[in-house]
């Protein structure tokens, strides 16, 4: 049998940077393979020009044995490729059958459409009522409807960008139920994601791209989630290093019964939120996207400030009615999730940059005015000490990749010697050489005394980090225990909103 | 053979300086086309507008007496729009702050001293600051669109000076005249150069320019306008309140239109006419985006455009084109300017026909 998918030389340049640099491999009918590669690795591109969203510049695409030129997705789709992508193009306002059917390339009557998505919904257990509204629905519903769009047309292929990024762990399985029935049924999956073990559970083969270029076709059953790791970065990974049986002083950020007040329409506000964090500690939060995070983030950091002194307080101190200029005097830092536009302006350069934040705790302003050489000299450090790739304090944020600019931001906090430190999504879209340097210097600042509150949607991020956890749902938070005393089935739970002893009893 | 618009990595430098020249330089060819094409002599017309006032020297204390205002009110403006707070009324409250300035002249007439110019100035300022305080209560109280009340409290001042004029403030011996007395000498600008008409207004619009780039590229203030600016949610996250930058930036553009309402009624009008609102507030629009925001940008700006107002001059007596047409100049500027400024983050680039197709 040929195979259903090849390429072979293929090539793309960009201005400046040579995004696919003669790829190879090929996908088997039936087979599960999984593109891995860090952000920028070519991944993307490559799966774009299978799509037919772009052409190579040089390189051949077989397609069950023929060779084929893909112009655009449309030809895609008759092809037999479905592709469900990482960010959903859903109306919220529109129903599960309407949208669907706006995305269909032939028109058919919506009453055969309908029971053509019952048909295939029941086949794979994709339960999912075609009347709901989709705002109703949760992120991992609404995946179902992307995973239907695409499955509507039979497809020989189904690219997967990212699916899990979104979705609790029993989400996940779920998902992972789904794609092996339609294997076993001869359909090929190609399965992008840089997470490794989804990949050790779910994938028969992998290839992993470093640089635009193949490294390695392998079989990742036969392979451990390191070595995976090493061959994407290209280096050793470096493992973090966490002093053992350290204790923790005393509560250091104590919040009480802290609420917000609905804002948007789509927006969920955080609901009577309790926790303490004590010196030293590590405090994670984990939780589906979308359900108060914002919020909490924004009412800590001082962007939303709340009615009670008391609701938050910092060694004793209310701290709850201060704005964000007050709370970083009081020694409280942040970053937000949204790097570009919310912890960074990217038409300024890193040096203005710096003095958003920085500006009282180090003293850059004397008398009203901005003392740019203390900011300049400030952000060459924040450059320097946390391996930042940017030509020097004068280059815009919005010039780096993201990557880069969450180093940066993590970097501008972390050096000012926070006492209470409240990140949110601190590596998400980062390469894992980052990620790692990022997380030992919030483990290095713990270690020197400082109370941290991380904010993730990434499980494994929570898992090694933080030293007490506890889930956010509907703006509602979990009560928090030791990390090692959670199994990630109760966290997932958690996370799809069953609350433990009392509503799950 | 096609074009495709790509995103440059960082913003251009070098488009950010030359759209404006380049805007200047297209307005001068298309506008040649234009007038040519109706009936005129169009190159005669270009030169008589934008090159007469440059190389008679005789016109020279007049771009200097035109630009002063526009550059004062033309630096308010560029600090407010920096926040991204849209007065559009500079106009009316360049008329509040003339009319508070003749308050003050008309009531210490006959008893002013040393003291009569700056407290008419303080008035001025304090005149054009009030009025745009209605746009900015409205908006940080009510989330009423500051664009729509600052443009009609425009029509609204202009009324004002209508019935000041006409009733209370009327000259008793003006022979009718819907007009006000000639200011006291206390009241009125002392001329800089003796025998030009050249007055203390023009030295004060270029400190004002120069006091407001240091103060917009050096202090918290500018920052903290800028950084509104540009991304909003950063700005909170900083720490800097958004009502508080939409109030400082209506209050400071609102007092220096009302400065420059000042220095023109105690300077080239020497007293209240209903010919008063001569629309720099809404030429200083121009001048502001083709100073790039930038207070020194606006220094030059002004010149530009108050060489467009003197040139207009010239070219109606020697080629009789109608007054209305150094406005049609005015406007291809900044049409010319704003769609140039494209190029300043993106860049054009040839693509394959082909590829254009997928």
């Amino acid at each position: 049998m040929p195979n259903r998918l090849e390429l072979s030389g293929i090539t793309k340049q960009f201005p400046g940077v040579l995004a696919n640099d003669h790829v190879s491999f090929a996908v088997k009918p039936g087979e599960i393979h999984a593109l891995l590669g860090e952000n920028g690795a070519g991944k993307s591109t490559l799966v774009k020009m299978i799509y037919g969203i772009m052409q190579p510049d040089a390189g051949e695409i077989r397609w069950n044995g023929e060779p084929v030129v893909v112009p655009n997705p449309k030809a895609a789709r008759k092809l037999g490729i479905g592709m469900v992508f990482q960010h959903f193009s859903l109306f919220e306002a529109l129903t599960v059958l309407e949208n669907i059917a706006l995305g269909m390339d032939a028109k058919i009557p919506s009453r055969e459409l309908e029971a053509r998505i019952r048909e295939v919904m029941t086949a794979y257990g994709l339960l999912l009522d075609p009347h709901r509204t989709v705002a109703t629905l949760s992120v991992g519903e609404r995946q179902r409807i992307e995973i239907v769009r695409a499955l509507l047309l039979n497809p020989q292929l189904l690219i997967m960008d990212e699916p899990t990024s979104v979705l609790t762990p029993q989400e996940v399985e779920q998902l992972f139920t789904v794609l092996r029935k339609l294997a076993a049924e001869g359909c090929s999956i190609l399965y992008i994601s840089h997470k490794l073990h989804e990949i050790k559970a779910l994938c028969d083969t992998a290839t992993i791209l470093r640089g635009g270029k193949l490294v390695d076709t392998c079989d990742p059953k036969l392979e451990t989630s390191r070595s995976m790791a090493e061959k994407m970065i290209g280096t050793g990974l470096k493992d973090i290093v966490k002093a053992e049986g350290r204790g923790f002083g005393p509560p250091k950020l104590l919040v009480n019964r802290l609420s917000t007040s609905r804002t948007g329409h789509f927006d969920v506000p955080v609901d009577d939120v309790s926790f303490t964090v004590r010196t030293g500690e590590i405090f994670g939060i984990a939780g589906v996207a979308g359900n108060g995070q914002n919020a909490l983030l924004d009412a800590l950091s001082g962007e939303i400030r709340s009615e009670d002194r008391d609701a938050i307080t910092i060694d004793g101190k209310g701290i709850g009615m201060m704005g964000t200029t007050e709370r970083r005097r009081h020694g409280l830092c942040a970053v937000p999730e949204e790097r570009n536009g919310h912890a960074a302006v990217g038409d300024f350069t890193l040096s203005d940059n710096s003095v958003l934040t920085a500006r009282d705790r180090l003293g850059m302003v004397v008398m009203g005015l901005i003392n740019s050489g203390a900011a300049k000299t400030y952000t060459g450090k924040v450059i320097a000490d946390f391996a930042v790739k940017a030509l020097g304090p004068a280059s815009t944020a919005g010039s780096l990749s993201g990557g880069n600019l969450q180093k940066y931001i993590m970097g501008r906090e972390i050096l000012q010697k926070p006492s209470v430190l409240v990140v949110s999504q601190p590596t998400w879209g980062v390469d894992a050489g980052a990620a790692a340097a990022i997380h030992q210097a919030l483990v290095d600042l713990a270690a020197a005394g400082s109370a941290i509150v991380v904010i993730s949607q990434d499980l494994d991020e929570l898992r090694t980090l933080s030293d007490t956890l506890a889930v956010i749902n509907m703006g509602r938070l979990s009560p928090a225990r030791p990390v090692r005393d959670f199994s990630v089935d109760e966290i997932g739970l958690l996370m799809g909103g069953v609350h433990g002893t009392v509503e799950a009893a | 053979m096609q074009f495709r618009l790509e995103k440059r990595r960082e913003p251009s430098k070098v488009m950010l300086y030359a759209t404006p020249v380049a805007a200047v330089l297209l307005t001068m060819i298309v506008g040649a086309i234009i007038f040519s094409a109706i009936g005129y002599d169009g190159v005669g017309a270009v030169r008589e507008i934008f090159l007469t006032p440059l190389t008679n020297s005789f016109k020279w204390q007049d771009l200097g007496v035109k630009a002063a205002p526009l550059i004062i009110i033309g630096v308010g403006l560029s600090i407010a729009y920096r926040a991204n707070v849209w007065n559009i009324g500079a106009e009316g409250q360049y008329i509040m702050g003339g009319l508070a300035a003749t308050w003050v002249a008309l009531s210490t007439h006959g008893m002013g001293g040393w003291w009569t110019l700056p407290l008419m100035m303080l008035a001025g300022v304090l005149g054009g600051a009030a009025y745009a305080a209605i746009p900015a209560l409205l908006r940080t109280r009510l989330n009423v669109n500051e664009i729509l009340t600052s443009l009609m409290l425009t029509y609204a001042s202009v009324q004002l000076i209508y019935y000041l004029v006409r009733a209370p403030w009327k000259d008793p011996m003006g022979m009718g005249f819907p007009q006000t007395k000639r200011f006291a000498a206390e009241a009125l600008l002392p001329n800089i150069f003796p025998g030009t008409i050249v007055h203390a207004g023009v030295p004060i619009a270029i400190i004002v320019a120069l006091v407001a780039w240091f103060i917009m590229s050096r202090s918290v203030f500018g920052y903290q306008m800028r950084v509104v600016g540009a991304a909003p949610h950063a700005a909170r996250y900083g720490g800097f309140s958004e009502n508080k930058t939409i109030w400082l930036a209506l209050l400071v553009s609102g007092g220096l239109a009302g400065m420059a309402g000042m220095l023109e009624v105690a300077g080239p009008f020497q007293r209240m006419v209903p010919g008063f609102p001569t629309n720099y507030g809404f030429t200083a629009i121009i001048v502001a985006f083709l100073g790039r925001l930038n207070p020194l940008g606006v220094i030059f700006a002004g010149i530009v455009m108050a060489i467009t107002f003197v040139g207009g001059e010239v070219a109606q007596t020697t080629i009789g084109l109608s007054s209305s047409a150094t406005g049609v100049f005015q406007a291809m500027m900044l049409f010319f300017l704003l769609a140039g400024d494209i190029l300043v983050r993106y860049r054009l680039k040839r693509v394959a026909p082909q590829e254009a197709r997928a």
